[in-house]
């Protein structure tokens, strides 16, 4: 047990040199644990079929668990020291649900990397780089699908394919390569841009997608489980092309921008913006900003209202049920359960369990918060107060330690303990190493924690993120992000002369509502329109912007 | 907007008519004249006052035609009648106030002066809205109406002498005060108790404003500070100025509403030796008196200003603009009031910092969505006594307010449909389990309509045909216009009044829309505020006096402000113990690692909450 542990820490310290000797791979790393982590389970049921073997017996997996989860922690950390968000960016998350879902091609037909095969789409066209150029017609199939899901983006193409208002754009782009970044790269050519597209994480891309979009003419660099150097080789190869300069960057992560920075500030001068999705991109963004070495506009997607509302309080409201039926299988009715934190997340879980009929008790430490806790009926408490009763306990406060050792030696006997916050540092997993205490791995993301009295503490994901190890992410969260994306591209392409300066933007409100208005179709929803003589009586133009930009939703 | 009023009036004539069957001879004379006052008064004043002038008017026509001339202060300040004229809708029957200031007592008029007195409000609530959209409603107004109901032990006035002209002393021989009855001081003592402690069951009253005086008492914060004062007297406020007097201020008083004092609690005030200038019933120039009193006292000079509609620091700014030079603040809390401000403030005018406390988070989500939630229920029920549960109704707006109607709807088990305009809040609509429909989709199916759009014509005639026989229509919103009643007052549709705020319109084939409040606001017209409510606001006020007296120089330039954040959250905390609730604190360890102050402000500003 001890070694374990200290071979975590060695592995700890190797991870925190390797974030420190190149920031940029932070979010590749976090982002490939998650993936690594999530195989890690299905080869854990397979490999160990006896899932109550005593947890000595394989040590090799466990440590390799450990290794992922502190790389993981490690690799965040510069994220939220950097600056505290309070959104999540789904951007890891979608790594997760499409990796488990793209499974077509991972026992590879030859071991030979991409970078050495020379291979040519059916037209003839060779400007690529992706596994198995063969596979296009699978990833056809999964983009398809995921179409389906993305009407939104699909009546973006019809709404503004007359126009073509990215007639002229070159896009480079730096996101994971799914079926769903197929739909937007595909609606991005559609609207008349050229893209050339790179993968933001060594492990997230589908092989097949990326081949199907090659078949297709769009140049992608790309493969599933590239080396570090792959990484960058991709990305320089989309970007430095002879004849082809691009105007436009959607990024996510900041490692495309950073490396257009680096490598070949030229580029600049002609690029007209960047579009960035991710709480790490931005954040870098407003680094530069800061720092006045920002010469292009950049537009924050991130913070819009309608991902932020879908990110957190939606996507979460149902993932906390999902995550919590799939690893425990508990009934909800008449539980008691304590949630930690009452923002977007806490929000969502709370009105989630309480509709299914739980005792919810929450804790806060911002007083606004809390008296919104209170006028939604719920009881505002300290841990401490509660520990012993609750059967369920839920952290999301993006905060750290806010479950002890303390509290959890306190709690009674079949409690479940799980995070769903933006750190994995909530619950305080570690002092959960001891000798006395005896881990029990039941299923996949299920541990039970055995004191030395008999009493059992249920912790799911090794208090890792409940909603990316034990959920999924539904398409039509990633719509919102993807349509979010296109539409920032779309302003930023065609805003007049100094509309934006060099700075960072939030996505203007007309736009975020234009995003919104595009997905109500899905509800059959029917929005009412403002007559003339309304709009003039409310001092509004009758297509929007409809709210002042301080407006809280 | 004056062609409105005519039609609004004309109507309001039609119906007092239609039992007498005279209305082909009346209505073209009655008609003319309105047509003239308005007019008239169109020229003499500009902006937004015609309304106001000419519903006073217009309004008073038909009972007594040798109307007085508004006073050349109603020309001057328009705003400032707005307030004042929001009258009390709950009279207890007892006695009527007309615009003179007189009290009548005619059981036989009663209806036509409730109409009067609500027709007025409604004018003036139409000046307030045109001048800023607000997606807030201020609580001010309501405030007034809520408590008057309250407040009558002693409306049946004793004399008529006007204040003004009675000499009275306190207990300590003090006279800096000028209030209707100073021996009513035990009744108002009675009823600032009642406000200060949970002495009422089932209401946990204001206990932030008492934790506060607790916490900061020892080191009286406001030590110094000399607050002239502008809003309702009322029990509540009196508490707020008691606690302001306990931080170490002195306090001068004028009311912002000519007749929404609480006598008993001014009385009170007064023997408590609080210069107190205000009775129920003022007329206009009584009104100004009384500001005027207020501020110009030999050898004492106020260095910050409380204003709830921005008439005191008006006349300030007009008769003693050098008392600027020693104010530190503005404290203002009513749309109005921080509209004017942001005005003088865009014209370069604004020599002071001002604090707007009326958009503070805390305080909109109660007046908004808290307050709303309970409300919708509560008006429906009084009025209608509807069962709630399987009817299907249909909330357009889906803002803060309409938020709250539909939940609140939901949890009685009604099917909820939403009407909105805006996409972001339609998609939430979405999320939170509605279906979004036009109106005229839905509106022959449903039982309920209510409108919280704070736009005009939501509800129209040609939807108010479809609708289906009983279905009731009534508006939350923040205007009055939501809901084109006017539209409704034609010869073939019979008005009847079922009880008072219910009207039944009857179609020629039989078929009966329960029409509510006549279109006016419901929560305002047919519910309460909730002390606790009005406890958020006065808090609020408070700590925004303490914010801005406490300032170190250069914190606050001459602008309008938000309250900080932090004072905020101090708001919110100070309310937590009534629901027995436990705020975590963070551990140091925590704090850093969130890179917080232990003590907030919590959330960068643009949190949504």
């Amino acid at each position: 047990m001890s070694d374990s542990q200290g071979d975590g820490k060695l592995e700890l310290k190797q991870a925190s040199k390797d974030v420190k000797e190149s920031e940029n791979v932070a979010e590749k790393y976090s982002a490939m644990t998650v993936t690594k982590n999530s195989e890690m389970g299905i080869g854990d049921i397979a490999g160990v079929p006896a899932a109550f073997t005593p947890v000595a017996g394989h040590k090799p997996v466990k440590k390799q668990i450990q290794f992922a989860d502190d790389k993981q922690e490690f690799s965040r950390f510069p994220t939220k020291t950097g600056r505290r968000s309070l959104s999540r960016s789904i951007s890891q998350s979608s790594t997760d649900s499409q990796g488990s879902a793209a499974s077509y091609t991972d026992s590879s037909d030859d071991e030979t990397s991409p970078r050495d095969k020379t291979q040519a789409n059916s037209k003839g066209n060779s400007d690529f780089c992706v596994k198995n150029i063969k596979q296009g017609e699978f990833g056809r199939r999964e983009i398809e699908i995921a179409e389906q899901d993305m009407s939104s983006l699909i009546s973006l193409r019809k709404r503004a394919q007359g126009e073509k208002p990215l007639a002229g754009a070159k896009i480079v782009g730096c996101t994971h390569i799914t079926a769903q970044t197929a739909v937007l790269i595909e609606t991005l050519v559609a609207l008349g841009a050229q893209c050339r597209w790179t993968a933001c994480n060594i492990y997230s891309t589908q092989n097949e997608v990326a081949a199907a979009l090659s078949e297709a003419g769009v140049a992608v660099f790309a493969w599933k489980g590239e080396s570090e150097d792959d990484f960058w080789w991709c990305i320089d190869r989309c970007v430095n092309m002879e004849g082809w300069q691009p105007n436009m960057i959607l990024d996510d992560g900041g490692d495309l921008t950073h490396w257009v920075y680096k490598k070949y500030p030229n580029v600049f001068k002609k690029i007209r913006g960047i579009v960035e999705e991710s709480v790490t991109g931005v954040h870098r963004l407003y680094q530069l900003s800061k720092a006045c070495q920002l010469c292009v506009p950049a537009m924050n997607v991130n913070d819009s209202v309608t991902k932020q509302k879908f990110d957190n309080l939606y996507c979460c409201r149902e993932s906390i049920l999902d995550g919590l039926k799939r690893t425990t299988d508990v009934m909800f009715g008449g539980k008691q359960v304590v949630v930690c934190g009452y923002g977007e997340v806490g929000k969502g879980c709370c009105a989630a369990l309480k509709a299914l009929g739980s005792i919810v008790c929450i804790t806060e430490i911002d007083p606004i918060c809390a008296l919104q806790a209170c006028m939604d009926g719920f009881r505002v408490v300290k841990l401490n107060e509660v520990i012993r009763q609750v059967d369920v306990v839920i952290t999301c406060t993006g905060n750290k330690n806010v479950v002890t050792r303390e509290q959890l030696d306190r709690m009674k006997n079949g409690c479940i303990v799980c995070n769903m916050g933006h750190s994995n540092t909530e619950i305080d997993v570690a002092s959960l190493r001891t000798p006395e205490l005896t881990w029990e791995r039941v299923r996949s993301q299920v541990d039970h924690v055995i004191w030395p009295d008999g009493k059992r503490v249920v912790l799911l994901a090794e208090g890792r993120l409940l909603n990316l190890s034990c959920s999924t992410v539904p398409t039509f969260v990633l719509s919102i992000t993807a349509t979010t994306q296109a539409l920032a591209l779309i302003e930023l392409y065609n805003a007049p002369e100094g509309r934006y300066k060099q700075d960072v933007y939030l996505l203007p409100k007309k736009m975020d509502e234009y995003v919104a208005s595009l997905h109500l179709p899905t509800f059959d929803a029917h929005l009412t329109e403002l007559s003339d003589e309304q709009a003039k009586y409310l001092g509004l133009n009758k297509n929007g912007p409809f709210k002042p930009n301080y407006y809280r939703y």
